[in-house]
């Protein structure tokens, strides 16, 4: 968040102001790394980089306060998702990465998890494990921190639909959790 | 999903929105969130974690892409409020110069220095200017004839005759004219010998050049120039300088080819 001062921010950034820009870009290129490594794994650098073109080109244009910045930044995010899964569909099934993040979540050491609890990383990857709109719901309103009415919109569905795939994702985490016995028996 | 609120153990891990939300939002530590859902929300604390380095590489492509789009749109704002002030500043030096170096010049012939010189700088951006060759008016525009005699319809003057792509780029329709070219005469005639060479590097004796038809025709120009400036006092100041300017030696004459060159060097390739 950068809040009160980004009234200011975003028309210097849109100006050409490399700091201003920078302060944008620290904020939000992190989240969109994690809103891709939840969607589309693979690809998730690519899809941040083609998500800050037209940030970028857009810019000028762009008129409203952080929260719906945030929210048209992530709107640009999942066209660019779309986008990439039409292409992958047309290239054919084989070019599609298999889960990679789940695959890439290596148990850590379990000292440090009783510690750290979960790495971002593994924690993105148990989300993305869900069925897709449910993680989408999920990492949009954490993540990219909106609101629901935002995430509804950006996933072109009603508010009370978000929040039962919030509801349900998180439900069903829990259930994965609780069988996996992370943490569970420790408390 | 129907489970009755009455049987407690029948759905332990039934959330209602409220929880729900501050799960979200991170309101909720391990220790406060409802059984079953400790570790939900320290996944979501992950989720939400403070960025790791390796999350903030690449920002040079970003800035990269937001030089390209910004720049030329920046340079295009700083180019014409430049040229605004440049413009008005020169409007109003130019005015003050030819009122002033009017007077003085055509009482001694001579500009004194510091006018000369600042006819030369300000006069500079005016450069973009229509040659006064191109009257509104139909048919062959024509300019004076040279110095060295009348030169025959068509002919080339050399490669000074045309140097398209020489002007700055400013606005072909500014208000410089016939008038303009008259105190840039003046200048000219009160610069002659050795700093004439220096004179013709400024911008603003290039178009006076171009308005000539070729840097050797300059005299011959501001001598037909200056003399039907006098000459057409009370006439209507629309009328062609050009078309009835005397060279030094000789007829008037119409070139065509040259009219054309004068033009093609006044609206150089924009």
């Amino acid at each position: 968040m950068i809040g009160p001062e980004f009234d200011d921010v975003l028309p210097a950034a849109a100006d050409g102001d490399e700091e201003a820009f920078g302060r944008l870009w620290t904020d939000l290129q992190p989240r969109l790394l994690r809103y891709f490594m939840v969607a589309a794994p693979a690809v998730a650098d690519d899809l941040a980089s083609e998500t800050w073109l037209g940030v970028v080109r857009g810019l000028g244009r762009f008129r409203g306060n952080e929260a719906a910045f945030r929210a048209w930044v992530f709107t640009i995010a999942r066209h660019e998702l779309l986008d990439w899964r039409r292409r992958a569909a047309r290239r054919g099934a084989e070019d599609l990465p298999a889960d990679g993040v789940v695959d890439q979540a290596a148990p850590d050491d379990p000292a440090a998890d009783a510690l750290e609890g979960f790495s971002t990383r593994e924690a993105l990857a148990q989300v993305a494990s869900l069925p897709p709109d449910q993680a989408e719901a999920i990492v949009l309103r954490v993540v990219a921190g909106l609101e629901v009415n935002r995430v509804a919109a950006i996933m072109g569905k009603r508010p009370g639909t978000v929040r039962v795939l919030t509801h349900r994702g998180l439900r069903r985490l829990a259930e994965r959790l609780g069988d996996g016995g992370r943490i569970r028996r420790v408390v | 999903m129907r489970r009755l609120p009455a049987t407690p153990d029948a759905d332990p891990l039934a959330l209602d929105d409220e929880t729900v939300e501050r799960l979200l939002r991170g309101e909720l530590a391990p220790d406060q969130a409802p059984p079953g859902y400790a570790e939900v929300a320290e996944l979501l604390t992950a989720v939400a974690a403070p960025p790791s380095p390796g999350e903030l590489t690449g920002q040079a492509a970003a800035l990269a892409e937001l030089r390209a789009v910004t720049r030329p749109r920046r340079a295009a704002a700083t180019r014409r409020a430049a040229r605004r002030r440049r413009t008005g500043l020169a409007v109003a030096v130019l005015v003050g110069a030819l009122v002033t170096g009017g007077v003085a010049g055509a009482a001694t012939g001579h500009l004194p220095a510091p006018l000369r010189d600042a006819g030369r700088s300000i006069l500079g951006p005016l450069d973009d200017g229509p040659a006064p060759a191109q009257p509104a008016r139909p048919g062959p525009p024509s300019v004076p004839a040279a110095q060295g005699g009348p030169p025959s319809a068509g002919t080339t003057t050399g490669p000074q005759g045309a140097r398209p792509g020489t002007t700055a780029g400013g606005p072909a329709s500014t208000a410089a004219g016939p008038e303009d070219n008259k105190g840039l005469c003046q200048a000219y005639q009160a610069g002659k010998g050795d700093e004439q060479g220096r004179k013709l590097e400024a911008s603003a004796f290039q178009a006076l050049a171009r308005a000539a038809g070729g840097e050797d025709r300059i005299a011959g120009y501001c001598a037909g120039l200056l003399g039907q400036a006098k000459a057409q006092d009370g006439k209507d100041d629309q009328g062609q300088p050009g078309a009835d300017g005397q060279g030094q030696g000789g007829p008037p004459v119409t070139d065509p080819g040259q009219g054309e060159r004068a033009q093609g060097a006044g609206s150089p390739g924009r």
